[in-house]
């Protein structure tokens, strides 16, 4: 039986759009109905994380029918002549509510700004537009760019984590409501959720994507990059979004031209964190881990044990992000706004006013030693094609959230002491040096839940991350598994 | 460094330097105690403006422990060994 239409990939999305099997407005509609009916919770968006969700996703903060159904004409119109935009003609996407859209409200994921209605678009929504692509919804995220705070569900099982803060972006993917999606990542928030929930995603290398129009949580540390159902998938939308800026001063002038066919990968250099395989108590979930590498052995990748050296990573990402966040939110604390975010977020916030105080010698010594490890981390990594660990140690855990981090599924696979010392050091330092990143899912936990790795490349070297995941994908089918329906509580 | 009562009292009527030597004052008391005092983050609130919501009781201690552990998030920074010839990764760039 064939794939329904909604779980197709964008290259078959756009093959099927081409030879007229559907119309941009027909597969729009679908979309909506689908989300219309699996995804809109009996309460307000945004919200904190509930229980009461009636079995509804809630991926979706705002869905934009109107604009959708007019720009999906519009596309028909132009398709109809010939005019072929870009790959992503036609296909309806949701983005994450972090980026402004013109005339559709942008809430940052926070009740303070449920009312917000940019009169501009981000620059990748400029991007989109101009690619042809329907913008379809406004995903849920953490409130800010918090971390494991959506209120969106994990498809695969609904009490389980979809990870954070794109988390409304990567579920909406997986459970085929969108053709796909944009996400933004500070310090993990595109492929940790994608790891939670089989999704593939791609942090690009920062610089690489615009941030104009998007909310800032970290100006040194933030990116935007695509999610899809494939790294495929990824590497056409992000050939659609990349490019030098005027407005937003950290983009490079490398272009990004995306090559879909990864070539042979005999005799690549794949680098392994070897450490980070064995994080899991579980051995089963280890096995997983390392078929990935014994399937990339099988495609000829020579591959070798690296370890980066120890360095205080979560410190210095922690200055970095609460310097950052409490100048750029000044003006909720002088305001009082300050008081309406979520309460679960109300240590965050006051994290944010202590950073305000931290004197400037302290952030700049914090920013000398982040570019250090970034020496060290481009040394290490230019040895190899990509290098690879984990994403996270485990399958989705619990929704509920201690002390910032999800519940452990399983205890005895994971001990909550271990999840913050020993989370991943790799996407740490990727995250820190702005080196690419791609998730994508490996196989599944004996939870039924979906695990998958990160594979990081050089920065600028985007396009070895997307080769080392399209031909992981050209052999396996674990991005071709979907959540079974209805889905699991 | 660590000031005398006089010395802080001094030297948080100062301006600028003297919210560097607050928040150094702030770096020993947590060094000392693992807490910082009331009246040191006193002086550090009242530096960024309108004291906001950490005017209520509860608000406030939030933001001692915040302050608390931002200090010693801090430290392991000002322990590491940066090589001298290390910029930071904050250099004005033309493009």
């Amino acid at each position: 039986m064939s794939e329904p239409i909604y779980f197709r990939s964008v290259r078959e999305l756009a093959e099927g759009l081409e030879k007229r099997e559907f119309s941009s407005l027909e597969l729009t509609e679908l979309y909506l109905e689908r989300s219309e009916e699996l995804d809109v919770p009996p309460f307000d968006l945004p919200n904190e994380p509930r229980e009461d969700h009636d079995g509804k996703l809630a991926t979706m903060i705002t869905i934009a029918r109107d604009h959708a159904l007019e720009a999906a004409r519009v596309a028909d119109k132009e398709l109809a002549t010939g005019n072929r935009r870009s790959i992503l003609h036609g296909i309806p996407y949701g983005v994450k509510d972090i980026l402004d859209t013109t005339g559709i409200r942008t809430t940052w994921g926070s009740r303070i700004f449920k009312d917000r209605i940019p009169d501009r678009n981000a620059t990748p929504i400029d991007k989109l537009e101009q690619a042809g692509a329907v913008l379809m919804a406004k995903m849920a995220m953490g409130e800010f760019a918090g971390g494991n705070t959506s209120t969106a569900l994990n498809p695969w099982k609904l009490d389980r984590t979809s990870f954070g803060s794109s988390s409304g972006t990567v579920s909406a993917a997986v459970a085929g409501l969108i053709g796909f999606g944009i996400g933004t990542e500070t310090g993990g928030s595109i492929v940790y959720p994608a790891s939670a929930v089989g999704a593939s995603g791609l942090r690009p290398t920062f610089g690489r994507v615009s941030r104009f129009g998007c909310m800032a949580l970290s100006w040194s540390l933030d990116k935007i990059g695509p999610v899809g159902r494939s790294a495929e998938d990824c590497g056409h939308i992000l050939e659609q979004i990349a490019g030098y800026d005027p407005k937003d001063n950290s983009t490079g002038k490398r272009k990004f031209a995306f090559r879909v066919d990864p070539g042979s990968m005999r005799g690549k250099k794949l680098g392994v964190c070897r450490a980070e395989f064995e994080l899991s108590a579980s051995a089963a979930t280890r096995k997983v881990f390392q078929d990935v590498l014994d399937s990339f052995e099988q495609m000829g990748v020579e591959l070798q044990d690296i370890s980066f050296p120890q360095r205080p990573t979560g410190a210095l990402f922690s200055t970095l992000v609460t310097v950052e966040s409490g100048t750029n939110f000044k003006s909720l604390f002088d305001d009082g706004r300050i008081k309406e975010m979520f309460s679960f977020n109300a240590d965050r916030a006051a994290g944010w006013m202590a950073g305000r105080m931290m004197p400037a010698s302290d952030y700049l010594t914090a920013q000398r030693i982040r570019n250090q490890i970034k020496r060290e981390a481009d040394q290490l990594v230019s040895q190899f094609d990509a290098v690879i660990a984990p994403t996270w140690p485990n399958g989705a855990a619990m929704r509920e959230v201690r002390a910032g981090w999800p519940v452990p599924a399983r205890p005895e696979w994971e001990p909550p002491n271990e999840i913050n010392s020993a989370t991943p050091k790799l996407n740490s330092i990727g995250n820190l040096v702005g080196h690419p990143g791609l998730a994508i899912p490996c196989g599944f936990d004996e939870d039924g839940l979906p695990l998958s790795v990160q594979i990081v490349s050089s920065a600028w070297d985007d396009q070895s991350t997307l080769d080392f995941g399209m031909a992981y994908q050209r052999e396996t089918d674990w991005h071709l598994q979907r959540p079974p329906f209805p889905w699991r509580q | 460094m660590k000031l005398n009562r006089r010395q802080f009292t001094k030297a948080a009527g100062t301006g600028s330097i003297a919210l560097a030597a607050t928040w150094q004052q702030a770096c020993s008391e947590v060094a000392e105690s693992g807490q910082v005092k009331t009246e040191t983050v006193e002086v550090l609130l009242d530096s960024q403006g309108s004291r906001g919501i950490y005017q209520e009781v509860e608000e406030f201690e939030r933001l001692r422990r915040a302050v608390g552990s931002m200090i010693r998030t801090q430290t392991n920074l000002r322990n590491f060994s940066v090589d001298e010839d290390e910029q930071p990764s904050t250099v004005f760039w033309r493009g």
